[in-house]
Order: C-alpha cells, then sequence, then structure tokens
C-alpha cells in the first residue's frame, strides 16, 4: 500500500508541478491550497467549480455580446471580460487570465475579429483548465484512498 | 450569504472583526469568504450590493468593516462605499481587478479607506483591522477621549465606546446594562463610562421641543433636561446632545449655505483650492477616510465668507464667523487645531447611539476634521487636507471661539443651526421640484418639526430659529419627503452632501416616522428606531445631495459649470439662510 500510495503522491507532484511550469496554475493557486483544511476539506474544489460555472456563464455572455447582428456592445463584453478576469486571477487559472488581459484589449479597441478569436481561445483553455484539475483531483482522491496524505505541490 | 455567528470574544479584536463582503463574482466571493475567515474575522457575505445595504441599514452595529467590489450589475461599487460612508460611517475597502489608478483616485475620493486589486492575497487582508481602528482613534481623537480608544472595559483596542457605533456594537454584546442606559463617552470629557444614552426619536422629539420652548440660544441642558422630564437622563446626556446638535445645524447651514449660496462660485473657489475634490457629504461619524474626504469635500464648498458672514448673527457666533474669515471653506476642515475643537465639541453625537448613528451625523464635521487632519495625511496624501492648510489661518482664531460657543449653551452655534433647517427646507422643496419624478413615494412625514420649522423660517424669515429638531409643530414633510428619495437617489452626488447634514438630521426623525424612506430605508427605519434619529440623519444626507443628480464627478462638474442650474437648490438655501439668519 505504502508503496501505491508513494507512487501516487509521485504522480501527483509531477502532475501539478507540470501544470504550474505549463502555465495553467500560478501562485494564487497556491494560495488559495493552504485556505484548505480540515475545516473546509474540499475548498479547492469547491472554489474551482464555482470559477468554471462562472466561466461557462461569462463567456456565454460574451458570445452572446458579440454575435448581435448589427453593432456590437464593446462595453458590454469588455465587462464580462473583466470579471472573468477578476476570478481568474483569483483562483490562479493563469492562461485564461493572460487571455482576459488580450481579450480586454481587443474590447477597448473595438476589434470583432480580435474579440472573437480570444473568446475562442478563452473557451479551450478554460475547458483545458478544468480537465486537468480534474484529473488532479482525481489523483489527490484516489491518494487519501490509498491511505496516503496528498503532497504539498508550490509550483 | 453567509453570515457567521460572532462567537469571538470581542476583546480579542482583530480576531472576531465582523466583515461584510460584498462581491456579485462568486469565485471571489467565496475566496474573500475563505480568507477573511483565515484572518479569523466573522465574515457576512451577499453577492448584492443592495442586499449588502440592507444588511448594514438593518443593524449599523452589526459589522466593522465593509468590503465591496467595483464592479456590480445592481449597483456601482462606488455609490455604495458613498452610501455606506455617508449612512453609517464604517471603513470600506475597495476591491477590485481594475489595477487603473484611476480607479484608485475614484475609491480613495469616494471615500474608501483602501483599495485592493484582485487576486486579493491574505496578507493585505491580515491588516484590514487597523481601518478599524484608525477610524475609531479618530474619532476618539476628535473627542479627545483617550482613554476610550482602549475601551476602557470595551471591547479590544479598536472599539471604543465612543462615537464608534462599532465600538458600541461590540461592547452592547458584552454590555450587561441597557442600552438605554446611559452612557456619558466622548462628550465628558472625564471620559467616564456611564450607561449609554440613546437618543430615540421620541427622546429626541421632546429634545427639540425643549430646547424650542427654551429658544435655541438660551437652552441650557438642566432647563433642557426639566422640560424634557425623562427619568435617567442626566444633564450631562442633554449637554452632550444639545452640543451635537449644534454641532450638526452649524455643519448644516454651512454645508447649505456652501452648496446653495453662490454655489458654482464657492465651488469653483473650493474646488480651485482643493483640488478637485468634490463635494462630499460629512459621513455621519466621519470617522473614516471616507468621511475626511467627504469632510474636506463637503467643506469645501462652503463659502465662508459668504455664507459665514450670514450665518454671524449680532449673536456673534463665534464659530461661524471666523469659519467666514477663512478664505476657504471646509471650515471645519481647516485646521487641525480647529478640529481638535470641534471635535470637543462634537463628541456630543458620537457617544449617543448605541449604533452612533447620531454620532455619526453629527459629528461630522468634526470628525471629518480629525480625519482630516489625523488621517488625511496619511490616507490620502495631498488630499484635501492639504487644501485646507492653506485656510487655516483665519480658521484658527475663529475656531476657538467656536468651539467656546459650542461648549456654551445656547450659543450662537444655534443660528447656525436655525439656518440650516431653512436651507435644508428651501433646498429640499426645490429638488423635489426639480426631481419630482423620481421621488421614491415617500409619505409626508408626521408633523414632523424640522420640516416645518425649516419651511417656516425660510418663508418667514421669522425671528425663530426653525431649528429643524426643535420644532416640532412644523412638519417638514414636504420637504422631507423629498429627502428620502433624495437621498437614495442622490447619494452619488456629493455636492449636495454638504447640504445634507441639516436635512439629514431633521430627515432622520421625520423619515423615521414616516417611514418614507423608501424602499432602501424601510429596514432602516424600521430597525433603528431607536437610532432613527442619527440613521434617518444619514439617510438624509445622502438623499439631499442626491438631489442635484449624478455621481460624485458629476455633481462636482456640474457645479462648477452649471452653477446657475445646480445651484439651484442651493441658491434657494442661500436665500432661506439669509432669511434664516435675519431670524437669529
Amino acid at each position: 500500500m505504502d508503496a501505491l500510495v508513494a507512487q501516487l503522491q509521485m504522480q501527483y507532484r509531477n502532475y501539478t508541478a507540470s501544470l504550474y511550469q505549463q502555465g495553467f496554475l500560478d501562485d494564487q493557486f497556491t494560495e488559495l491550497k493552504k485556505l484548505q483544511d480540515d475545516a473546509s476539506p474540499d475548498f479547492v474544489a469547491e472554489v474551482l467549480s464555482l470559477f468554471f460555472e462562472d466561466c461557462v456563464k461569462l463567456i456565454g455572455n460574451m458570445a452572446r455580446a458579440l454575435d448581435q447582428t448589427g453593432t456590437v456592445d464593446f462595453s458590454q463584453v469588455g465587462a464580462s471580460v473583466h470579471q472573468l478576469k477578476g476570478s481568474s486571477s483569483s483562483v490562479g487559472a493563469k492562461r485564461v487570465k493572460g487571455l482576459c488581459v488580450t481579450f480586454k484589449e481587443y474590447c477597448e479597441a473595438n476589434n470583432y475579429e480580435g474579440c472573437v478569436r480570444c473568446l475562442q481561445q478563452i473557451d479551450i483553455e478554460y475547458k483545458a483548465l478544468k480537465t486537468k484539475l480534474q484529473d488532479m483531483f482525481n489523483l489527490e482522491k484516489q491518494i487519501v484512498q490509498a491511505g496516503g496524505k496528498v503532497p504539498q505541490v508550490d509550483n | 450569504m453567509t453570515v457567521e455567528q460572532d462567537c469571538v470574544a470581542l476583546d480579542q479584536f482583530p480576531v472576531g472583526m465582523r466583515v461584510l463582503a460584498v462581491d456579485d463574482d462568486q469565485t471571489c466571493l467565496r475566496i474573500l469568504e475563505s480568507l477573511l475567515h483565515r484572518c479569523q474575522y466573522h465574515v457576512t457575505t451577499t453577492n448584492q450590493a443592495q442586499k449588502a445595504l440592507e444588511l448594514l441599514r438593518e443593524n449599523k452595529n452589526k459589522f466593522d468593516l465593509v468590503i465591496s467590489d467595483v464592479d456590480m450589475p445592481d449597483m456601482d461599487g462606488f455609490k455604495l462605499l458613498e452610501l455606506v460612508g455617508l449612512e453609517m460611517d464604517l471603513p470600506v475597502i475597495m476591491l477590485s481587478a481594475h489595477s487603473d489608478p484611476k480607479y484608485v483616485m475614484k475609491g480613495v475620493t469616494h471615500g474608501a479607506c483602501d483599495y485592493l486589486l484582485k487576486p486579493v492575497r491574505i496578507e493585505e487582508l491580515k491588516n484590514i483591522w487597523q481601518h478599524v481602528v484608525r477610524s475609531r482613534f479618530d474619532k476618539n481623537r476628535g473627542s479627545n477621549n483617550g482613554d476610550k480608544k482602549d475601551g476602557s472595559g470595551n471591547e479590544g483596542v479598536a472599539n471604543s465606546d465612543q462615537n464608534n457605533g462599532r465600538a458600541n456594537r461590540k461592547r452592547k454584546d458584552q454590555y450587561n446594562e441597557d442600552e438605554d442606559e446611559e452612557r456619558d463617552d466622548n462628550d465628558d470629557p472625564s471620559s467616564q463610562k456611564k450607561p449609554r444614552v440613546v437618543w430615540t426619536v421620541e427622546l429626541h422629539k421632546k429634545f427639540v421641543a425643549a430646547v424650542n420652548q427654551l429658544g435655541f440660544e438660551k437652552a441650557m441642558p438642566k432647563k433642557i433636561l426639566d422640560l424634557m422630564n425623562v427619568e435617567k437622563l442626566t444633564r450631562e446626556n442633554v449637554a452632550s446632545h444639545l452640543q451635537k446638535f449644534r454641532l450638526y445645524l452649524k455643519r448644516i447651514s454651512g454645508n447649505q449655505q456652501a452648496i446653495m449660496a453662490n454655489s458654482d462660485l464657492h465651488f469653483l473657489q473650493m474646488s480651485n483650492g482643493l483640488d478637485g475634490f468634490h463635494h462630499r457629504p460629512i459621513p455621519a461619524g466621519s470617522g473614516q477616510f471616507h468621511g475626511g474626504a467627504a469632510a474636506a469635500a463637503g467643506m469645501r464648498p462652503f463659502p465662508p465668507n459668504g455664507i459665514l458672514g450670514r450665518l454671524n448673527t449680532p449673536s456673534g457666533i463665534g464659530g461661524v464667523r471666523s469659519l467666514s474669515s477663512s478664505p476657504s471653506s471646509g471650515m471645519f476642515l481647516q485646521n487641525p487645531t480647529d478640529l481638535g475643537k470641534f471635535h470637543h465639541v462634537s463628541s456630543l453625537p458620537l457617544n449617543h447611539i448605541d449604533g452612533g448613528n447620531i454620532l455619526q451625523g453629527l459629528p461630522m464635521p468634526l470628525e471629518f476634521d480629525q480625519l482630516q487632519t489625523n488621517n488625511n495625511k496619511s490616507i490620502i496624501p495631498g488630499n484635501s487636507m492639504a487644501a485646507f492648510p492653506s485656510f487655516p489661518s483665519t480658521q484658527q482664531s475663529s475656531l476657538p471661539n467656536n468651539n467656546s460657543h459650542l461648549v456654551l449653551q445656547g450659543h450662537p452655534q444655534a443660528s447656525p443651526s436655525a439656518f440650516p433647517g431653512h436651507q435644508i427646507n428651501k433646498r429640499l422643496e426645490h429638488w423635489s421640484n426639480a426631481v419630482s419624478s423620481s421621488s421614491s413615494t415617500l409619505p409626508p412625514p408626521p408633523a414632523q418639526n424640522s420640516n416645518s420649522i425649516m419651511s417656516h423660517q425660510f418663508d418667514d424669515g421669522s425671528s425663530s430659529y426653525s431649528i429643524p429638531f426643535c420644532d416640532s409643530t412644523i412638519p417638514l414633510a414636504p420637504a422631507m419627503d423629498t429627502n428620502p428619495r433624495a437621498f437614495y437617489r442622490t447619494t452619488d452626488l456629493d455636492s449636495n452632501a454638504n447640504v445634507q447634514p441639516g436635512g439629514v438630521y431633521y430627515d432622520s426623525l421625520q423619515m423615521r416616522q414616516s417611514g418614507n424612506y423608501g424602499p432602501t430605508t424601510d429596514a432602516l427605519l424600521s430597525s433603528n428606531a431607536k437610532e432613527g434619529f442619527i440613521v434617518g440623519q444619514q439617510k438624509l444626507q445622502s438623499g439631499f445631495m442626491g438631489a442635484e443628480a449624478g455621481s460624485l464627478d458629476d455633481i462636482v462638474n456640474s457645479t462648477m459649470k452649471q452653477s446657475q442650474g445646480d445651484l439651484s437648490e442651493g441658491d434657494l438655501g442661500y436665500g432661506g439662510f439669509s432669511s434664516l439668519r435675519t431670524c437669529l
């Protein structure tokens, strides 16, 4: 069992480290993990699911705003982007946040194509992150089920 | 929205500090909540600004600090900030993903005591309690009660039982005494802790009636006390309250005049001096930075010469006169020394209400001053305070007089107070006319004194003071009605804020009774029966200010550019003011 735990732990460490290295996650995610404790053991998972919910909602807003036949209200798009930027930076979703920054610039420049492109990229990005994090959480669960403790991985 | 029970002992501050977190983003809110918990604060969250306001109004003493996001769909964060500062005088921290300095500046000018960028880090939150302490500290300092700060017996360091509504709140938990017990906090130089008197609307009405009967200038605490015939009320309580009342009126009259009379001119003068600080209503109990800023801004429009001159009645209102002499408005803020003096005077309001409502309303100028002098410099570099120093010279001399005046009962202060009523009345009427459509349907306040008095004065220019509070017979209703609406609406408008104080004062009484506050106020009104006085005040303030319309910026701009239009109210007020003066 210990061997299994150790193996899982190593797997977990590597996987998580790679997420940081590949820019999916940043320091803020580490901070988030610190807030998880016995009182709120699923804190990170909770917050991340809230985040992904927000993603769906905001991306939907952006898509709708950009899909207007006629003039596009870029400020409306920008408002949603801004909010996504805030939440993504709060959870440590580095790539998503970076895209939001770019997206915002396009909005301010009223650049329709740029916005549409960013929107597509953000959509892809948040989904990718979601998958990766789900894998990470699964690993955590396996470690715990195997009787081990989830190792701390800070970048 | 989650609500946490406050189980932490109050004297463990900052542990257990009660924070209200507002953010429409559920992710950020959840994280913020968790971070705050980590700092061992008590956290209440809501994703709606409106709900936050309701919570705050429900019980001002329930929270020590508010953290709010800037971009929210139902209400602009800055607007919420203003409202909170005005009504509840709580420190507010802004939160945003906008790192643009102009947003930070906006936060500062709207009175935020701090501005945090998302993502928020726990290190930043670990120190936010300092804003609560600072706020209380300033209030205490104003009233010269150093030991209060220690919360002599009250909750921890930050919970001074004085002025600070918060302190009161915490204190309440620990207190075995009834809230109605008399407490003599700030007002009493001896800084003794006595049971605190809650100046309920009824009590205040009696007070006003007594003062009216005696004549504002002649009203002495002892006589008032006798007339009021309320058990357990001491002369000190009355004296304290009278002091606050006077200050309040003074402030209002000053503000009103500032706004109304030659507002454009004054405003320009002021804005020039203050570097674009808008009129900010002096937040009740402006212990916070916000209050300070507001005060500064508010004060600015006050053209000392113009208004004060008028205010100066033969009775020789020392304070007023001196103010006018100062080149710039913001008489209250002018000198740190002056401020200190004001603090003394205004200690009354601070102490009274549990929630410190009254305090909040009344002490504005003083507290504000304190802030100005004490904190502004630190909080807002180059803020209005900087502008103020330019004025001080004349102020100083005058202020001391003022203080003495204030201290002395039946002081000339009375006259200005009388004026505010007028002005406020006028303005309200004017405003209501102008914005009749927007007004929320506020039922005419029950024959509230202030209204009638004010209008009375204004119209008749009679010699009797129409001290808003004092005259219970004359309903301010018409004017007041509009106030509530104005209050809500215009909260954004800082410029009007100045005028507010007076109006608020009265309105609060009326509002409470009539429950005209309007949707937002309802909660407040009902729950603040006791504190209605204060609450109403605050409300009025904002409402009043709002009349003009627009955000703070708009007001500033409008005042500067449109003086005519915007100042219409002011003009009325101004005129009213003069008529008031003659009365005096």
